[in-house]
């Protein structure tokens, strides 16, 4: 796989606080990739510098491809319709939206509505729709489903995921570590301004040694197993009910969220 | 070059939608002159002869100053210029377009009283007509710089409103346009000519091309422009 976003030892500062410490990533074509951090922790002057939209001071950003890009925060005039805001970029960027994608992001429907009209999800799916004009290789999204219903997170998520497998890069920073470990092949943990962790959400989990915990209910009680090998343990307890042929109502097992692992890593960092 | 001329086009329908350029670029001010017009030519009957100007200069300073700079501030000081940036749109889109629709708008508003002035109030028409309209050009196009300079400096609309009125009574007052600016006071006459309004008006009724006569209104030109340019390098850094 070809990577198409290089960072190289990429330090900021804000006057004396130095936000990025020699930050080094690299996102390969067509991964969905996640950006957690606590607030605070350089994130958005990461996906700034990136951007282009924030100088930095050392280091280096290459980036193989054209961008898209979605706020967090953004806006547009009021009284601008939707349809004529997907035409003013079409003209800037010279390239057009891709026609499927306004079934796809529900844009049809709302094409005539004015700005100030749209609810919080219509608008978060305009500036993803206009984030997409021209097919970006590198699409950017900061915080996509802020303020998003289920339905609409649901739609936008599997959007993200169509795009991905037409090769799009997708490069993501969400608050939602729900949303991160259902979207994302790979993620990086920003802490101070430094990586502390880059990898998928599997590698994360083996990283902080979390035990996998195993729930098993039958007609009579419900109890609860840790460890860190889970074909053994597993097969030794489903002998053992085996051998009193006592069945089993329920088998669950766990290793945790995304966020319990998060936690758990910073809480390691900090110590 | 497709871009520009969408958003131009765009801009105007815009304005249109929202009301505030309506408000100020049409209703007020030929409210104010089918008014004032009435009160002045039955009060002074010579105001005939200069009213289409004076009620242009009216009309152009409220729009270019109040009617124009809310919808920069809308841009600039809000989160719609990091969009424009990151959507490839360049930064002085906003403001060109602005411009070009409020100038297109103040012309429409300035050659409804031209018209309406003398079938109404009898007002004299300019005699050197060619010369009107380059001159009311030039003078719309001066205001709008300012109006530039205010919609790029201040960040919120409160404050615009308050700086806005502080730029546009003195013009309105000090110009000459409700009464001679000979009956001022010195100090007041000379304060009333910082403001582009004094020399428009001048220049609206004189009846041949001076050169010198364009000089004040090109410094105040130069001076708003020097400041469009830092401004708008300041916005840039700030996206």
């Amino acid at each position: 796989m070809s990577q198409v976003i290089t960072l190289s030892n990429l330090k900021k500062n804000y006057g004396n606080h130095e936000v990025l410490k020699g930050v080094d990533l690299s996102i390969e074509k067509g991964e969905i990739f996640g950006i957690l951090g606590i607030n605070g922790a350089g994130k958005t002057t990461l996906l700034e510098c990136i951007e282009g939209f924030r100088h930095y001071h050392s280091g280096n950003i290459k980036i193989a491809g054209n961008i898209g890009i979605q706020l967090q925060s953004a806006s547009l005039p009021s009284y601008m319709r939707v349809d004529e805001a997907i035409q003013l970029f079409s003209k800037w960027k010279n390239k057009n939206l891709d026609p499927s994608l306004f079934t796809a992001l529900n844009i049809t429907e709302i094409n005539k509505k004015l700005y100030y009209q749209l609810s919080a999800g219509q608008k978060r799916k305009l500036h993803l729709a206009l984030a997409l004009i021209g097919d970006p290789d590198i699409l950017i999204l900061d915080e996509p489903t802020t303020e998003l219903d289920v339905e609409a997170k649901q739609a936008l998520h599997q959007e993200i995921k169509k795009l991905s497998q037409k090769g799009t890069t997708i490069l993501l920073s969400s608050h939602d570590m729900a949303e991160v470990e259902s979207l994302c092949t790979r993620i990086a943990i920003l802490n101070q301004g430094k990586i502390i962790f880059v990898g998928t959400t599997e590698q994360l989990a083996k990283k902080v040694n979390k035990k996998y915990s195993i729930k098993i209910i039958d007609e009579n009680e419900e109890k609860e197993y840790f460890t860190s090998d889970i074909i053994d343990t597993l097969s030794t307890i489903l002998e053992q009910y085996k051998l009193k042929n006592k069945p089993i109502l329920d088998i669950k097992i766990n290793r945790g969220t995304l966020e319990d692992h998060f936690i758990e890593l910073s809480k390691e960092v900090r110590s | 070059m497709k871009a520009i001329l969408y958003g131009i086009g765009l801009q105007f329908k815009l304005d249109i939608r929202s009301k505030t350029l309506l408000v100020t670029c049409y209703l007020v001010p030929l409210l104010f002159f089918m008014i004032m017009s009435g009160i002045f030519t039955s009060l002074m009957p010579d105001a005939t002869q200069t009213l289409i100007q004076s009620m242009t200069i009216m009309g152009v300073s409220m729009g270019a100053l109040i009617g124009v700079p809310p919808s920069m501030v809308e841009i600039y000081s809000t989160n719609i210029k990091k969009m424009y940036s990151a959507n490839n749109v360049p930064l002085y889109f906003g403001i060109f377009t602005i411009v070009i629709s409020a100038f297109i708008h103040l012309m429409i508003m300035s050659f409804i009283i031209f018209i309406a002035a003398p079938i109404i109030f009898h007002a004299s028409a300019p005699e050197n007509i060619p010369l009107y309209f380059f001159t009311l050009a030039l003078f719309i196009i001066v205001s709008l710089s300012i109006s530039c300079v205010l919609g790029l400096a201040i960040k919120n609309q409160a404050k615009l409103t308050m700086y806005s009125q502080i730029i546009f009574l003195p013009s309105i007052m000090l110009s000459g346009i409700m009464f001679p600016a000979s009956f001022l006071p010195d100090l007041l006459e000379t304060i009333g000519k910082i403001f582009p309004a004094t020399w428009g008006y001048t220049l609206l009724c004189q009846l041949d091309i001076n050169f010198f006569t364009f000089i004040p209104l090109l410094i105040i030109f130069s001076i708003s422009f020097i400041l469009i340019l830092l401004l708008l390098k300041k916005a840039q850094s700030e996206s």
